[in-house]
């Protein structure tokens, strides 16, 4: 059974110029200790999805789903009491932003002490306090700081941008999560950086048994130990399937395109020479094109495309595209 | 022939804020010389606090050297000549949202470097502000519109009319390419590369992606901890024999990802 099965969310919000759906219709399934990367650029939808799955969405905007399940519970038939219980004990999530996430007022020790579960600490008064520092020092190995003396005592201020993430981190894994969701965690950071904190999610995704959904905006900077890739586009899902077919074999243009443009695949043109884009820019919200949403910038377009694609499988992936590349011949 | 731009032991110390007249300083930039032509391209690039943003904007005049000389078209540049300064060599910000000013329209913010440091009358004004919204890829009418009514892309477009309207020789860009998306960022890289040819423009360029840097640099310049430890032309940096920081700064992203790379080529060959 998967961890987490989203069928056809859309998310509705009443503007000053009428209803606009923000979220079209997508799916995504997780299963347990899978690495899943959702990739979109901004204003696809994508931190929402994030925000729907936990639950702190704007209370005014209509959330509809024909499944929104949590290990085989429905999440929008729940109390908000029940939801919050399971929110709090199995899932967690960290953001792009350390520094603006972390309390400024207390040390690092102090802000995962408090992340730290009241069941998980036990003896008596003098023992729990001597229990917790190790734990948090444990918690800071796990992450990959080994000197957490010195760790523990600072302030987020004195720490550099990849431990403050880390430590971000260590307070995300301090309940042993089921689920954490990072959103862009690895976005302005420097290359070696990003890659430690790229690795460091890798290797928890396994040693933990922890699902990570990793929202980036760039195909190039998804974990290497992604197994499922999913791209969105203006709240519309394009693709998804597995890492290995989509990346070689891309059925939908949107992903041929950012495959494209993705920074890596620049390596073989020559210096100076004009990088492939797709012409335009994102709609706004006001003016979503209908049916494919693609459809004004994509190179493939035809009259079809006024009618927003159904779902089509080629083996381990799904695209929603009338017209999809890279046909296997038959 | 003299050099576009020409750095000679440039160096920038700070005191730290509670010290002794006579205790050590701390360093920002140790002396760093480099030359950079006219159409060219010069990147550098390092980690943070390494100095580069300390550079860049020396050479921009936000900050005065503690040392050194500047030359321009072979002529010395001081930090008070702000006039020929900021004719001739101007800046791009990361973040558009903050560098525009909010409370004025797009028009009027490409009129303020007009109004400053040329004279001319305004219809003569208008005319130029409407062939450089042209030439960055927006249209005239946009010169009517305010920073929050257009997208991150359009944005950054404005900020790089507002740095070529005065039909400067050299433009700063201080990591202006990071944050943008993907699409976006190679629209903004084309349009750098168009206006390179068509202008000769010379750019500086701050940033730690080694992908943007292959693709759009002639020279590269690398600092680390304030020392530069590398300055040459990026294809002699790439190919020969490095030092192990250079080869790890310049290489470091593209051994993470072959993955990406090597479907990318698989797929030119089908």
């Amino acid at each position: 059974m998967d961890l987490l099965d989203i069928r056809n969310l859309t998310i509705e919000m009443d503007g000053p110029h009428g209803r606009v759906r923000v979220l079209d219709k997508v799916s995504l399934q997780l299963k347990e200790g899978e690495v899943h990367s959702l990739v979109g650029e901004s204003g696809s939808g994508k931190s929402l999805l994030a925000k729907a799955v936990i639950g702190v969405l704007n209370p005014l905007w209509d959330v509809t789903a024909d499944r929104l399940w949590w290990n085989g519970k429905d999440l929008l038939a729940m109390t908000p009491k029940q939801r919050r219980a399971i929110t709090g004990r199995d899932m967690a999530m960290i953001f792009q932003d350390p520094l603006a996430y972390l309390d400024p007022n207390a040390t690092v020790a102090e802000q995962i002490t408090e992340a730290i579960p009241a069941g998980d600490v036990t003896g008596t008064f003098l023992h729990r306090r001597v229990d917790r520092k190790t734990r948090v020092a444990n918690l800071l190995h796990r992450v990959g700081i080994r000197d957490h003396d010195a760790i523990m005592q600072s302030y987020p201020y004195e720490l550099s941008e990849g431990i403050a993430q880390k430590v971000s981190i260590a307070i995300a894994i301090a309940h042993r999560p089921k689920l954490l969701i990072a959103d862009e965690p690895t976005t302005a950071m420097e290359p070696s950086t990003k890659e430690q904190i790229q690795r460091l999610l890798g290797k928890l995704a396994v040693s933990q048994n922890m699902s990570v959904l990793l929202i980036t905006q760039d195909v190039a900077s998804i974990l290497p130990a992604t197994q499922r890739v999913s791209l969105l586009y203006c709240g519309q899902m394009m693709e998804h399937g597995d890492t290995e077919k989509v990346l070689e074999r891309p059925a939908h243009p949107y992903t041929d395109a950012m495959i494209k443009m993705s920074l890596q695949a620049h390596a073989e043109l020559a210096p100076k020479s004009r990088l492939p884009s797709l012409p335009g820019a994102v709609p706004t919200l006001r003016h979503m094109p209908i049916g494919c949403r693609l459809g004004p910038r994509c190179p493939y377009a035809q009259k079809q495309c006024v009618k927003a694609p159904l779902v089509r499988h080629r083996e381990a992936q799904s695209y929603y595209c009338h017209f999809p590349l890279n046909e296997p011949e038959s | 022939m003299s050099h576009l731009l020409e750095a000679v032991d440039l160096f920038k110390t700070f005191r730290p804020r509670r010290a002794w007249p006579w205790s050590k300083k701390s360093v920002a930039l140790e002396p760093t010389s480099f030359t950079l032509e006219a159409g060219e391209t010069l990147a550098i690039m390092g980690e943070t606090g390494s100095g580069k943003s300390t550079l860049s904007k020396i050479i921009a005049g936000v900050e005065a050297p503690s040392g050194g000389e500047l030359y321009l078209n072979g002529q010395k540049l001081n930090y008070a000549q702000s006039k020929r300064r900021c004719q001739n060599i101007r800046m791009v910000f990361q973040d558009s949202d903050k560098s525009l000013n909010q409370q004025l329209t797009v028009g009027q913010q490409l009129e303020e470097p007009l109004l400053f440091n040329r004279d001319m009358p305004s219809s003569e004004r208008n005319q130029l502000i409407n062939s450089t919204l042209r030439k960055v890829g927006l249209l005239a009418e946009h010169a009517a519109f305010y920073p929050h009514m257009l997208s991150t892309g359009q944005k950054q477009r404005v900020a790089i009319a507002r740095a070529i309207i005065l039909d400067p020789q050299i433009v700063v860009a201080d990591e202006a390419l990071v944050a943008l998306d993907p699409s976006v960022r190679a629209q903004i890289i084309n349009l750098m590369l168009d206006l390179q040819k068509d202008m000769g423009i010379s750019y500086i360029i701050v940033t730690h992606s080694p992908q943007i840097v292959k693709h759009i640099a002639d020279k590269i310049l690398i600092l680390y901890r304030g020392k530069m430890i590398a300055f040459n032309e990026t294809e002699r940096l790439l190919t020969e024999k490095q030092q192990p920081y250079v080869e790890t700064l310049l290489h470091e992203h593209l051994t993470n990802h072959s993955q990406i790379t090597g479907n990318s080529s698989a797929k030119v060959t089908e």
